[in-house]
C-alpha cells in the first residue's frame, strides 16, 4: 500500500504550518460568528433568525438536517468498505469517521439553541422531575433525540475503537523521540488516549470483532435515524411531507451529502498532507463512482415522489410539487437539481472520475445540492401550505447565515485540530514492512514474567506460538504485532465470533429497556390523549427503539473490548521486552509466560530457539 | 522498551476513571436534591411580614371561621385578602394601643392597604380558582396544611406541577364532603378510596382524562 519508499511516519508530518495557522484563523473568526450571533439569540430569541408563523423552520432544521446527513454519510461509506473488507477502507476510514463524528457535534448545536428557553434542554430527556411528566414517546420529536444521541455515541465508538492502535504508535514515536522529560508528556498523553494498548493477539483479535460490529451497528442506527426524520414529516399535516418514498429519499440524500462531504476533505487532506502516495487515483475514481451513483439513487426518488404526486396526489400536493420548481424559492430546487443530481453525471466519463480536482468540486456541489433539497423540502413547503391567506414570503436572516457559518466553523475548527493530533489515515492498515535489526537489553531482578522472542513476520509469531503451545500443555502464551493477525487468533485457539454474544445481550437489554420505558410511560405513568391514539402505540417506540438498542450494543461491545483485553492499562510487563517499540510498527513477540510454572524460563528459551524462522531476538522479560 | 508509566500509574488512573464517573453521578443527584429541597421550593419558611399575623391564635384559639378574612374563597378565582377594615372590626375595639398593631392603624389611617409579602404563589401560566376547589370538596389544608397551627404563615407545599397532578390523576384520594373543607385536621378515613370514589360522582367531578389536560390549568 505504501509506495515509492515512503513510510508511516511521514503521515501527519507533512502538512505545512501556515496553511494550517490560515485555516485554523478562518475557524476560529466563524466560531466567532457563531458566538456573537448565539448571544444575540439567547439576549432576543429565535426571532433574531426570522422563524415566524408559517415559516417556524428554516435554517435552523434545515443545517440540522444537513449536517446530521454528512455526519450520517461519513459513517455508512466507512463501515460499508470495512464490512466489505475494501482495501479502500484504511485509507479512507479516518477522515471519514471523525468526518461523521465532527458533522454530528455541528449538527448537535441547533437541537439545542433553536429550542425558546435553550438553558432548560434538559427537559426533552426523561428525568425524574417536578412535573410529574414524561417526554411524550408517541412524538417523532423525541424519537430524533435519541437516534441523535445514539447516532454520536456509536460514531463516537467506532472512530475512538479505529483510533486505538494508531494513538499506541504515536505514543510509541513520542515515547522514542522522547528525551528525558522533554517530551515525556507527549508521550504520556497519547499512552493515555491509547489506554495502554500494546498490540497482543488477544487484543486485535476483539478488535477486529468490536470494529466490525459497531460499524455494523452504525449502518443500523442510520437507517433508524434518517427513517425518523422522515416519519418527524410525516407526523404533521403539511403537502408533501408523507410520501412513503420519503425515508429512502432522505437516506439517498444524506449519503451523497456525505459522500460529497467527504470527497472534498479526502481531495484537501490529500494535497495539503502530500499523501498520494496512500489516496490514490484508486480510491478518488471510487468516490467519483460512489457520488454517481448516489446521485442517480436521488434522481429516482425525486423522479419517483414527482410522478406520484402527478399521478395519484392531490391538488395541495401537486400545488406544492410545481411550487418547489417554480415558487419563491424554487432556486433551492435548482440548486438541488444542478448541484447534486445533474454535476455529478460528469463522472459518466472516466477521465474524469480520476480528478481530485473535479472530485473536490463536484463533492462540493453535491453537499451544496442536498442543503438546497433540505431547504426546498422544508420552506417551500411551509411558506405556502393550503390557504391563500396564510402565504407568507420568507428569506434568509443575517443570523441564520451567521449561525449555520458558525456551525461550519465548529466543524473545520475540530476538523484541523484532530488531523494535528491524529492520522489522517488509519496506520494499522498502512503500514511498511521492512526487516531491521533488533536490540535486546537487560532488566533489574523483578520476578520473572516471561520469555519473549522477535520476528519480523506474522508467519514467525504465529509459528513460534503453535508450537509454544503444542509443546507444553497448559503454557500461557501470547503475540504481539502491528496488525491484526489471524493466523496468530488461530494458533492461540482464539474463538471468531467471540464478541457477537455482547453486541446481542447489549443491544437487546438496550432496546428493552427503550420499548418498556415508552410503554411505561405512555400507557401508564403519564397518561394523555394525543389526537386519540391509544396508550400502547407500540408502532411508535419502534425507531427510539432500534437507535437505543444500537447505541447500547455499540457501548457493550466497545466496553467489552476494553474489559475484555484489560484496558485500559498504562503499565504492563510487556512493555519491558526489549525493542517493544516496534510492536506498534514492523516486529511481531511470541511470549511464553513462565510466571505460571508450567515452563522454566530455560526450557521456553530452547524451544524459541529451535523455531525456524529463527527469531531475531530473544529476552527474558522482567515484571 | 523502558516503561512509559510508572507501576503505579494504573492505580491513579483508575482512581481518576472512578472519581470522574462517581462525580459526575454524584453531581446530578446533588442538583436533583437541591431543585427540590424545602430551601428552593420555599415550603416551611415564613417570610417577615409587616404585622406579625397569627393564623394560629386566630383561626386555631379564636375560632374564627377562614371565610370571615378570605371571604370570596367559595366564589372566585381567589380566596381574598381581607381590607384593613376586617381587622378592625375587632381591633377597634380591643388591643387598641398595642404597638405590634400600629402598621394596622397607620394603614387605616392613611388609606393605605397593608402590603403582606406573598406566601403562596403560582405562576402566571397557571390558571387556579379556589372556589371550584372549595365548591367540590378539596379542603383548605390538603394544599395550606395546618392553618390553626401555623403561628407565622409559611408555604405547606411546594406547589411543584407533580403536586396538582398527584391529585388531578387520582382526585377520590383526597375529595371531602363539603362540610369538611374547612376542617384543618381532617384526616382521610380508612376506605377513603370509596368514599371518594362516591363523592366524586356526587360532586360530578369528571375524570383523570379531563382534569389532566394541559388546558385545564394552562388556559
Amino acid at each position: 500500500m505504501v509506495l515509492n519508499g515512503e513510510t508511516h511516519r511521514g503521515i501527519g508530518a507533512a502538512m505545512g504550518m501556515r496553511a494550517w495557522w490560515l485555516a485554523l484563523a478562518a475557524a476560529l473568526a466563524l466560531c466567532g460568528l457563531l458566538a456573537a450571533s448565539l448571544f444575540f439569540l439567547f439576549w432576543d430569541g429565535i426571532a433574531v433568525w426570522g422563524n415566524d408563523i408559517p415559516v417556524t423552520w428554516a435554517l435552523d432544521i434545515v443545517s440540522y438536517d444537513w449536517w446530521i446527513g454528512i455526519a450520517c454519510g461519513g459513517l455508512v461509506v466507512s463501515a460499508v468498505l470495512l464490512l466489505a473488507d475494501s482495501p479502500a477502507h484504511g485509507a479512507l476510514n479516518r477522515i471519514a469517521e471523525t468526518m461523521a463524528v465532527m458533522g454530528a457535534v455541528a449538527a448537535g448545536i441547533y437541537p439545542i439553541i433553536h429550542l425558546g428557553r435553550p438553558w432548560l434542554f434538559y427537559w426533552t430527556f426523561p428525568y425524574p422531575n417536578s412535573f410529574a411528566l414524561w417526554p411524550q414517546f408517541r412524538s417523532p420529536l423525541v424519537w430524533d433525540a435519541i437516534d441523535i444521541l445514539s447516532f454520536l455515541g456509536i460514531s463516537l465508538c467506532v472512530w475512538y475503537v479505529g483510533l486505538l492502535p494508531d494513538l499506541a504508535v504515536l505514543r510509541d514515536r513520542a515515547w522514542e523521540a522522547a528525551r528525558g522529560d522533554k517530551g515525556l508528556l507527549k508521550a504520556q498523553l497519547y499512552g493515555i488516549a491509547a489506554l495502554g494498548w500494546r498490540g497482543s493477539a488477544v487484543h486485535w483479535h476483539r478488535w477486529v470483532q468490536a470494529y466490525r460490529i459497531l460499524a455494523l451497528l452504525g449502518v443500523l442506527v442510520v437507517l433508524a435515524l434518517q427513517t425518523g426524520a422522515a416519519v418527524m414529516f410525516a407526523g404533521t399535516l403539511e403537502p408533501g411531507w408523507h410520501d412513503t418514498l420519503l425515508p429512502v429519499t432522505y437516506l439517498a440524500g444524506a449519503l451523497l451529502a456525505g459522500t460529497g462531504m467527504l470527497s472534498v476533505l479526502v481531495v484537501v487532506v490529500r494535497h495539503a498532507f502530500a499523501l498520494q502516495s496512500l489516496i490514490t487515483a484508486r480510491h478518488v475514481s471510487l468516490l467519483a463512482l460512489l457520488l454517481l451513483g448516489l446521485a442517480v439513487a436521488n434522481m429516482y426518488c425525486l423522479g419517483a415522489s414527482t410522478v406520484s404526486a402527478m399521478l395519484g396526489g392531490d391538488n395541495f400536493v401537486v400545488a406544492g410539487q410545481v411550487r418547489r420548481a417554480t415558487g419563491p424559492v424554487a432556486w433551492s430546487f435548482w440548486m438541488l437539481v444542478a448541484g447534486a443530481l445533474v454535476a455529478p453525471l460528469v463522472f459518466l466519463a472516466g477521465r474524469l472520475r480520476r480528478s481530485p480536482a473535479v472530485l473536490a468540486w463536484v463533492g462540493g456541489s453535491a453537499c451544496a445540492g442536498i442543503w438546497g433539497d433540505h431547504y426546498t423540502l422544508i420552506v417551500a413547503t411551509l411558506q405556502h401550505d393550503f390557504l391563500p391567506s396564510s402565504v407568507h414570503a420568507t428569506r434568509i436572516s443575517f443570523f441564520e447565515w451567521a449561525t449555520f457559518a458558525g456551525s461550519g466553523g465548529v466543524f473545520l475548527l475540530m476538523l484541523l485540530l484532530f488531523f494535528r493530533l491524529v492520522p489522517v489515515v488509519g496506520l494499522a492498515r498502512a503500514r511498511p514492512y521492512v526487516v531491521p535489526a533488533g536490540a535486546p537489553s537487560g532488566d533489574a531482578d523483578a520476578p520473572l514474567w516471561g520469555v519473549a522472542a522477535e520476528f519480523a513476520t506474522q508467519a514467525g509469531m504465529a509459528h513460534a506460538l503453535r508450537k509454544l503451545r503444542a509443546g507444553t500443555a497448559g503454557l500461557r502464551v501470547d503475540g504481539y504485532g502491528p496488525v491484526p493477525s489471524v493466523r496468530a487468533a488461530m494458533a492461540l485457539g482464539l474463538r471468531a465470533g467471540s464478541m457477537r454474544g455482547f453486541a446481542v445481550v447489549g443491544g437487546v437489554a438496550g432496546a428493552l429497556a427503550m420499548f418498556g420505558m415508552c410503554s411505561y410511560a405512555t400507557v401508564y405513568g403519564y397518561v394523555f390523549d394525543i389526537g386519540g391514539r391509544p396508550r400502547f402505540s407500540w408502532p411508535d417506540f419502534v425507531v427510539p427503539t432500534v437507535s437505543f438498542g444500537c447505541l447500547c450494543a455499540g457501548l457493550t461491545v466497545a466496553g467489552a473490548m476494553l474489559v475484555g483485553n484489560r484496558l485500559p492499562r498504562l503499565n504492563h510487563p510487556a512493555f519491558n521486552i526489549a525493542g517493544f517499540g516496534r510492536a506498534s510498527v514492523d516486529r511481531f513477540f511470541a511470549v511464553a509466560h513462565t510466571s505460571g510454572e508450567q515452563i522454566d524460563p530455560i526450557a521456553a528459551e530452547a524451544l524459541l530457539r529451535a523455531m525456524s524462522p529463527a527469531p531475531l531476538a530473544i529476552t527474558r522479560v522482567r515484571r | 522498551m523502558r516503561q512509559l508509566f510508572a507501576p503505579g500509574a494504573d492505580a491513579i488512573l483508575r482512581l481518576a476513571l472512578f472519581v470522574v464517573a462517581a462525580g459526575s453521578v454524584m453531581m446530578l443527584v446533588v442538583a436533583g436534591a437541591v431543585a427540590n429541597s424545602d430551601y428552593v421550593s420555599m415550603v416551611g419558611i415564613a417570610p417577615a411580614q409587616p404585622v406579625p399575623f397569627s393564623h394560629k391564635h386566630h383561626s386555631g384559639e379564636l375560632g374564627l371561621d377562614c371565610r370571615y378574612c378570605h371571604a370570596t374563597v367559595e366564589t372566585e378565582a381567589t380566596a381574598g385578602m381581607p381590607p384593613t377594615y376586617t381587622c378592625m372590626t375587632c381591633h377597634s375595639q380591643i388591643w387598641t394601643g398595642a404597638p405590634m398593631l400600629a402598621p394596622v392603624r397607620d394603614s387605616l389611617a392613611s388609606h393605605t392597604p397593608l402590603a403582606w409579602t406573598r406566601v403562596n404563589r403560582l405562576p402566571d401560566y397557571v390558571y387556579f380558582n379556589h372556589a371550584i376547589h372549595v365548591s367540590k370538596g378539596i379542603g383548605c389544608s390538603s394544599c395550606h396544611g395546618d392553618m390553626t397551627a401555623m403561628q407565622m404563615t409559611m408555604r405547606a407545599q411546594s406547589f411543584h406541577m407533580d403536586f396538582c397532578l398527584q391529585c388531578h390523576r387520582n382526585p377520590a384520594a383526597n375529595v371531602r364532603p363539603i362540610g369538611e373543607v374547612l376542617n384543618m385536621t381532617w384526616q382521610a378515613p380508612p376506605d377513603q378510596m370509596a368514599r371518594g370514589r362516591a363523592l366524586v360522582a356526587q360532586y360530578h367531578i369528571r375524570g383523570a382524562a379531563v382534569l389532566t389536560d394541559c388546558s385545564t390549568c394552562h388556559r
